[in-house]
């Protein structure tokens, strides 16, 4: 493997960040990693729509894009902001997506409880996301650039009550959302962390 | 297409649904987006459970299984419960253990008690509607199952070439309750898919197979049924079979017979008038006779002396010629 120069200077970035070997194998694990569950993302969302019936999954299939609490799309200038910024809206994002997986598996045990390997792929994501937003978190203090103050409790359970109690349309609707953003989301990291790992744009 | 103004509309002639999470109805605008949807549940209430059969393995649990109805799919998720009940008192319970023996089976795996009987039914429930099946009432000795005779061994006898030792252990868990128990063998030869079924061996633990080919590779199975368990006037349910068992008749040097056995079921073509009399002299010697295994020893010593004797014929008949 040939050595790179520069790769991980970020002119933005924080002056006091030096980079170390460990730092670079961590930043090419995690965007291994995030490579890998950007590929079950897609997956998740092909599985997830069979199993709710059309016009799930349909061409132009168009659902109301409700608020998801703790969670929006990635915003149309997250690409333009320093890799440091674009890695904290990452990990944070990254953060909020396990609790409401959940919620969407409980809804989903109600919904379709013999879709077994749904249900197991919607397990695996919130545990495999918690294990990539860590992953990220680690690679933002190497740098120096972890994320600044608390974090809010997450909203999952006020979430899960208000749409079971709105029906079932509505929490197929909901499943269809987290799943649609968790894919936004890992892919989105996947290109962010690409900006540092070797190889990659200076 | 609907106009702003309507407020209800009918749905006629839909399909079962397709998903255990329901159809979507949904109310799209102009430009195709969704405004609002909701779920329909499209299905038939089930309808009542039956056919319901159990067995109890050693007399130690109780499996039932039953058909869920004449018309099979409601396209709803559908619930089955087995219950049961000690006839005469006490409350009723609900078998916990689903699917252990195929979609519509239920095991009930201790705490069951033997010489009274139970009733058992099956109730089945959907958003639509639910089912209750006939009562089914049973005694648990009445429906004992036991495992396969373990230890089947297969062996020549002798150099006879047409013959089979066949024998094995009465099965473990019952063993000191099968003093009426049946045992049923079957065999074929090793390129065959047709078995051939003795069932004839009542509590006995070994059984000889006669008039086989010579030189060739049998498989043999045995199974056992406990019938007479605790004085239990039933049938009883046979066992499986016990992993086939080969073994390979001694070669001949003449043709050999068509296939025969010890006591097959519905006899054999090759069986002639000498035999089948002989079969029968057999018979009636067990009835009356005290010697019996005596008769069928004799029998097979000159057997053997025959087939020396015809050996020995053959070899000298070239020199009269």
């Amino acid at each position: 493997m040939s050595r790179r120069e520069g790769s991980l200077e970020d002119p933005q970035a924080d002056s006091s960040a030096s980079p170390l070997p460990h730092l670079e194998a961590k930043i090419q694990q995690t965007h291994s990693l995030a490579r890998l569950l950007t590929k079950y993302a897609e997956q998740l969302l092909q599985e997830y729509v069979q199993h709710q019936g059309d016009p799930f999954g349909l061409p132009g299939f168009s659902p109301p894009r409700l608020p998801v609490a703790d969670l929006s799309d990635p915003a149309p200038g997250h690409a333009g902001l320093p890799v440091p910024e674009r890695l904290r809206l990452d990990a944070a994002a990254l953060a909020a997506l396990p609790p409401l997986l959940d919620v969407v598996r409980r809804l989903q045990g109600e919904l379709n409880p013999l879709a077994l390997r749904l249900l197991g792929r919607l397990e695996d994501a919130a545990r495999q996301v918690r294990a990539l937003g860590a992953a990220v978190e680690a690679v933002l203090a190497a740098l120096g650039a972890e994320s600044r103050g608390p974090r809010p409790e997450p909203a999952a359970a006020a979430v899960a009550a208000a749409t079971a109690s709105a029906g079932v349309f509505p929490a197929k609707v909901l499943g269809f959302r987290v799943c649609g953003l968790y894919l936004e989301w890992v892919s989105r990291t996947e290109a962010d962390l690409g900006q540092l790992a070797p190889g990659g744009p200076a | 297409m609907l106009n702003a103004s309507t407020m209800a509309l009918a749905l006629a002639n839909l399909n079962g649904s397709r998903q255990q999470s329901g159809d979507n109805l949904v109310c799209h605008a102009r430009d195709g987006s969704i405004l609002a949807g909701s779920c329909l549940y499209v299905g038939l209430p089930p309808e009542k459970p039956f056919n319901i059969s159990c067995w109890s393995r050693n007399m130690k649990d109780l499996t039932c299984r039953w058909t869920p109805g004449t018309h099979g799919e409601t396209f709803l998720h559908t619930n089955y419960s087995l219950k049961y009940k000690l006839r005469w008192y006490g409350q009723d319970n609900t078998c916990e253990e689903y699917h252990t023996v195929g979609p519509h089976s239920c095991h009930i795996p201790k705490d069951l008690a033997l010489f009274t009987p139970y009733e058992i039914w099956v109730e089945a429930t959907n958003r639509l509607g639910s089912a209750r099946s006939d009562v089914l009432t049973l005694d648990i000795l009445d429906v004992v199952t036991t495992d396969p005779p373990p230890d089947v061994h297969v062996s020549r006898v002798g150099g006879l070439e047409d013959q089979l030792s066949v024998r094995w252990v009465s099965p473990p868990a019952l063993k000191d309750f099968l003093f009426q128990a049946k045992y049923q063998i079957r065999y074929r030869v090793e390129d065959s898919v047709d078995w051939k079924v003795v069932d004839d061996v009542s509590n006995q633990t070994s059984c000889r197979l006669a008039g086989l080919k010579p030189g060739t590779v049998y498989f043999v199975q045995v199974r056992c049924n406990p019938f007479g368990i605790y004085g239990s006037k039933k049938a009883g349910i046979w066992s499986e079979w016990s992993h086939p068992t080969a073994a390979s008749t001694p070669r001949s040097e003449r043709p050999g017979p068509g296939g025969g056995a010890c006591e097959p079921r519905g006899g054999e073509p090759s069986s002639g008038p000498v035999r089948r009399e002989l079969k029968q002299f057999l018979g009636w010697l067990k009835k009356h006779a005290y010697c019996s295994n005596l008769s069928f020893r004799l029998y097979d010593q000159w057997r053997a002396w025959m087939q020396k004797s015809h050996k020995t014929r053959n070899q000298v008949l070239p020199d009269k010629l």
